[in-house]
């Protein structure tokens, strides 16, 4: 009992990683209908930012050996203007990748291929200049316990606090996201721009702003999810690509651009993977695949999502 | 509209083409050394003037880059030092680079430019699968080979030109869990843990596991993880749950790093052995205080008493203000074994006397026939290539106070 | 001369399975299906060369040639009943979703490959039994796969069954109601696209000595589908120029660093910086030339100054078409 309690707590902080990062992909999907691929090197180069605002140098390897900024920013104010720089190259990334081919009404294909384009530029960028480290956080939880003791005895139920944060800020940006979309006016500009692009031009809603800023949030949302990825472990150049690929299975696990529904199909792949028994822990990476798989072909619209009704 | 940048790129390709084919057939601005035009089996070339010429072949891309970019870093040291020393008995030695990246093919085309470009020898690569591919290409072409960080079985049995300076995975083992029982000899059961998707930590722990039931422990749990995984919960929970007092962990840097922290952090206390390839100070800041008293079997230690390791290391510190890794050893070492056969051979024949095809050859023998003081301690090789090595090393880590720098610590 | 050619013979042949696999990409793409699975398959291929070379066929010396075209027939068989079955079930699958269904099932496989004792776990095998003394020779091999691959699916286009393809990439739902068997259609572009890629694959193995399950791997489904987008992806001569072309580039780019005149980081760059070259011409051509640089307008262009010039004639002018992918 006790096992299957510290496995679905397992499941839940690894989910809420999936669902932090799912997040970003889920608000460009549901206001443009592509995937952004170069989600997961905005997502690196976020976590880069923040490194670098905390003052810590970069590795021996690289064009930029030993380099480091003159500041020395406590954590989360270096996560803040890290996140609000990922936003940045965000926007950047929509005027290099989408913008040109959505003004020619592009195939959603092409974009998603464009992205990718970008997303290996810039990842092997960032390993020219800084080198294919590991790099680290550090104690930045200072005095805080590493762990969290929920259950005494012998095996206690243990959760690393780390994983309690980034579970409470996946909550809280999932909240904050909703009630952006539907209690704000940008937010019904940004559903009416969902629905259907050309008439939100129509009825004179600034479309572009509408989607520079989704991608700036997708953007802010990855550079956060980064950094705190990063401190839950250890990051480097690479470990956008990584978790991108998951990403995806849980965005169509839980309906593609839903945003409750990123959540909840990070989360579910995240306790699937959990309960994997230890003799299978080999096969533990192809699960989220095999779950991509077997919702595609039998309810392709996901968990939360609608059917999608084809119009002749 | 969309002519123009097509013919253009057409022809810019064409042109490029051209010149690349012509300058191959050169034999390539970079071969200093040779004054006519170079052939690939380099019968007939003359090896004269100045330079001599080696070549390095590592990952300096890809995922691999990490162990890749070490190395580099011990060529370009061994290059500094021993050209400090006169070189080859007055020859200055120069390194050609080349980037295998981190699959196969990357590791064919790199060895297979530099075989082009007239090196004596190449140290490299860097992946015990690409040394498989790579390899093969070398013995053909008749180039003597030292991997610096292959040590999957098979390797210097691939052919009589390729050899090793990386101790095969068997030795090194052992000796650790020996110190570790040395430190609590009340240890019953262990743990096991290993990255699969790694061909080298997939060999190492058979090993490890074979140590273990030979010592009469009780091998209560292996677990697996992937090198690219940064949270290991449920493995940590199985773990913690089979009660071990003992963990042994195959991986690298990164993954192994957050292993063992994770560990610490949800509250394992026992003994954590970690494997050779989380013999380096990258594992240092990804566990932090952590990863004090981590033992780690080594088959270099920064600690070794001889006048080489002594200026490497100061080399090394100077430059980065840190202990060498393994890694960066070895590839000092697979130079200076070129480098100091080289010297020998020059001494019963000059070399600007053989042509390339020969004096490969004879560098080959050179280098299977001598015993070389390096940092790794004193070494030779056996007839198929494989290293001999005196000595290994168990090295406990000590984490300073701030948990920000560390030190490897020798225990025997 | 020959020594010359026989040093760059791994780039060759490289570069001749480069172009069989953008066909094995191209093909589906013909039935509008942008299927990312070619890996998988290639993969697979190479793993039942390795495993049929070292385990089954016990060789002494020369491993002969007659065995490669048994590896042939086993992988052929074993591709084309694997993209059947993956081809069926993802039948009701279009765009982004038939892409990411691909992707997945290459993951999958990669890790049962990981994970199995046959197919060597996370060594792979290796001293896979060499047919050929050079790499040149394996021309003799991957040319021949190249050249009928191509002239086949040249012909695919003007027989029926190629323009049941066309139909159903132009509409599918109005290819069905004129009576056109997608299914058929769907199914039969998959198949001979996995099979092509395991032929591939085959000849791999052998050429590079060790196989292991990093060869399935989403970066090699990238660089496939790189060759298609930025080659072509409205003729068949797209596919193998981009594989050709692409598959050349990184070690253009090496030679390219060994130029004196260049600063080290320049140089640097060309070395090791060719991923970011590669990202960067992948998101440019699809910004700038969506349909590849080699498109059936160039071709009629060409066709036309081999005639000696005059105005485009009836099968010259260009059609228009959707900017699409698929």
């Amino acid at each position: 009992m006790r096992l299957i309690f510290q496995k679905l707590l397992n499941g839940i902080a690894i989910g809420s990683v999936y669902a932090l990062f799912a997040l970003g992909y889920t608000i460009v999907f549901s206001i443009l209908r592509v995937i952004n691929f170069a989600h997961g090197a905005v997502f690196t180069v976020g976590t880069y930012l923040t490194y670098a605002l905390t003052g810590a140098a970069f590795g021996r390897n690289g064009q930029l050996r030993n380099a480091s900024l003159p500041l020395e920013l406590n954590f989360w104010l270096a996560l803040t203007l890290g996140a609000l720089g990922a936003g940045v190259l965000g926007v950047i990334v929509e005027r290099l990748a989408f913008r040109p081919l959505r003004r020619r009404g592009s195939d959603p294909l092409l974009t998603l291929v464009s992205s990718l384009g970008v997303a290996i530029a810039i990842v092997n960028i960032l390993q020219y200049l800084f080198g294919a480290e590991n790099y680290s956080f550090g104690e930045t939880l200072g005095s805080m316990r590493a762990s969290v003791t929920l259950a005494g005895g012998e095996l206690p139920v243990v959760i690393r606090t780390k994983q309690i944060v980034i579970f409470v800020v996946s909550m809280v940006m999932v909240v904050a996201l909703t009630l952006l979309v539907n209690r704000t006016r940008t937010g019904k500009g940004l559903r009416a721009v969902a629905e259907d692009l050309t008439t939100a031009r129509l009825l004179g809603i600034d479309t572009d702003r509408l989607i520079r800023l989704s991608f700036f949030i997708s953007g802010v949302l990855g550079g956060i999810a980064g950094a705190l990825i990063g401190l839950a472990g250890s990051f480097n150049y690479q470990f956008g690509v990584a978790i991108g690929l998951k990403g995806l299975a849980v965005i169509v696990l839980g309906g593609l651009g839903d945003i409750p529904g990123a959540v909840v199909g990070g989360l579910v792949i995240g306790v699937a993977e959990a309960f994997v028994p230890a003799e299978y822990n080999a096969y533990k990476d192809a699960v989220p695949f095999v779950v991509l798989l077997v919702v595609l072909l039998v309810r392709p619209q996901g968990i939360l999502g609608r059917a999608q009704v084809q119009k002749v | 509209m969309r002519l123009h940048p097509v013919l253009a790129l057409v022809c810019a390709l064409s042109v490029g083409g051209c010149a690349v084919s012509s300058s191959r057939a050169q034999g390539g601005q970079e071969a200093k050394s040779s004054g006519q035009p170079a052939a690939n089996t380099g019968a007939g070339q003359q090896v004269s003037g100045d330079a001599v010429l080696l070549g390095i072949a590592v990952a300096e891309t890809s995922n691999v880059a990490l162990l890749g970019q070490e190395e580099v870093i011990g060529a370009r040291i061994a290059e500094r030092l021993l050209n400090a020393d006169g070189g080859v008995n007055g020859r200055p030695v120069k390194l050609l680079f080349q980037d295998t990246g981190g699959d196969e093919i990357g590791a064919i085309n790199a060895f297979q430019a530099l075989i082009n470009a007239g090196v004596l020898g190449i140290v490299g690569p860097t992946l015990s699968q690409q040394a498989f591919a790579a390899d093969t290409r070398a013995e053909a072409a008749g180039v003597p080979v030292l991997g610096p960080s292959n040590t999957a079985k098979g390797i210097p049995q691939i052919g009589e030109f390729i050899g090793r300076v990386s101790a095969g995975v068997d030795v090194v083992a052992p000796l650790a869990v020996e110190q570790a029982l040395k430190l609590n000899p009340a240890v019953k059961r262990v743990a096991v843990a290993y990255a699969q998707n790694d061909a080298f930590s997939a060999s190492e722990t058979k090993i490890f596991q074979a140590t273990v039931q030979k010592k009469g422990l009780d091998l209560a749990l292996v677990q697996r993880f992937q090198t690219s995984d940064t949270d290991f919960t449920s493995q940590v929970t199985n773990i913690v749950g089979s009660r071990p007092q003992l963990v042994i962990v195959s991986g690298l840097a990164a993954d192994g790093g957050n292993l063992v922290r994770q560990l610490r952090e949800l509250g394992y206390k026992g003994l954590i052995i970690g494997g050779n390839g989380l013999n380096t100070t990258n594992v240092l800041p990804v566990c932090g205080r952590f990863c004090d008293g981590l033992l780690i079997a080594q088959a270099y230690s920064p600690a070794v008493d001889n006048p080489i390791n002594k200026r490497f290391v100061e080399a090394y510190n100077q430059q980065t203000g840190n202990q060498p890794p393994q890694f960066t050893a070895q590839t000092f070492t697979g130079v200076q074994v070129f480098v100091d056969a080289l010297r020998r051979l020059d001494k019963t024949q000059r070399l600007e006397t053989m042509d390339l095809k020969t004096l490969r050859s004879e560098l080959n023998s050179a280098v299977l026939t001598g015993t070389y003081e390096t940092p790794l301690g004193q070494i030779g090789f056996d007839p198929e290539g494989e290293i001999k090595q005196q000595k290994f090393y168990v090295a406990q880590i000590k984490m300073d106070k701030g948990g920000k720098g560390g030190r490897f610590v020798l225990t025997n | 001369m020959l020594d010359f050619l026989n040093s760059q013979g791994t780039i060759y042949v490289s570069m001749a399975l480069g172009g069989v696999l953008g066909l094995s990409l191209y093909l589906p793409l013909l039935a509008g299906q942008l299927s990312l699975a070619s890996p998988g398959f290639y993969a697979l291929g190479g793993f039942v060369a390795a495993v049929m070379s070292t385990k089954t066929f016990e060789v002494e010396g020369a491993y002969p040639v007659h065995l490669v075209l048994i590896e042939f027939v086993v992988a052929a068989a074993l591709c084309g009943v694997l993209a059947f079955v993956v081809g069926l079930a993802a039948l009701r699958l279009t765009g982004i979703y038939l892409a990411l269904a691909t992707i997945a099932f290459v993951e999958v496989l990669r890790v049962f490959m990981l994970n199995l004792e046959l197919t060597g776990g996370a060594v792979g095998i290796f001293a896979i039994p060499q047919p050929f003394g050079t790499q040149l020779s394996y021309l003799w091999l991957a040319g021949p796969l190249l050249i009928a691959a191509a002239l086949f699916t040249w012909r695919l286009e003007k027989v029926r069954v190629g323009r049941a393809f066309a139909a159903v990439r132009a509409d599918e739902l109005a290819a069905a109601s004129m009576g056109v068997d997608t299914t058929r259609a769907k199914i039969t572009a998959f198949v001979l696209g996995g099979v092509l890629a395991g032929l591939a694959g085959v000849i791999a193995a052998h050429q590079i000595n060790t196989w292991s399950h990093r060869q399935a791997s989403f970066d090699a489904s990238i660089a496939y589908l790189a060759f298609v987008l930025i080659g072509g992806s409205r003729t068949f001569l797209g596919p193998v120029a981009g594989g050709l072309f692409l598959t050349y580039l990184p070690e253009w780019l090496r030679e390219q660093a060994k130029h004196e005149f260049l600063p080290t980081w320049a140089a640097e760059f060309l070395r090791t910086g060719r991923f970011i070259i590669y990202g960067v011409l992948l998101a440019a051509s699809c910004v700038f030339f969506p349909r590849g640089l080699i498109t059936p307008e160039l071709l009629g262009r060409i066709k036309r100054i081999g005639r000696g010039g005059g105005p485009p004639r009836g099968q010259d002018l260009p059609q228009p078409e959707p900017e699409a992918v698929a």
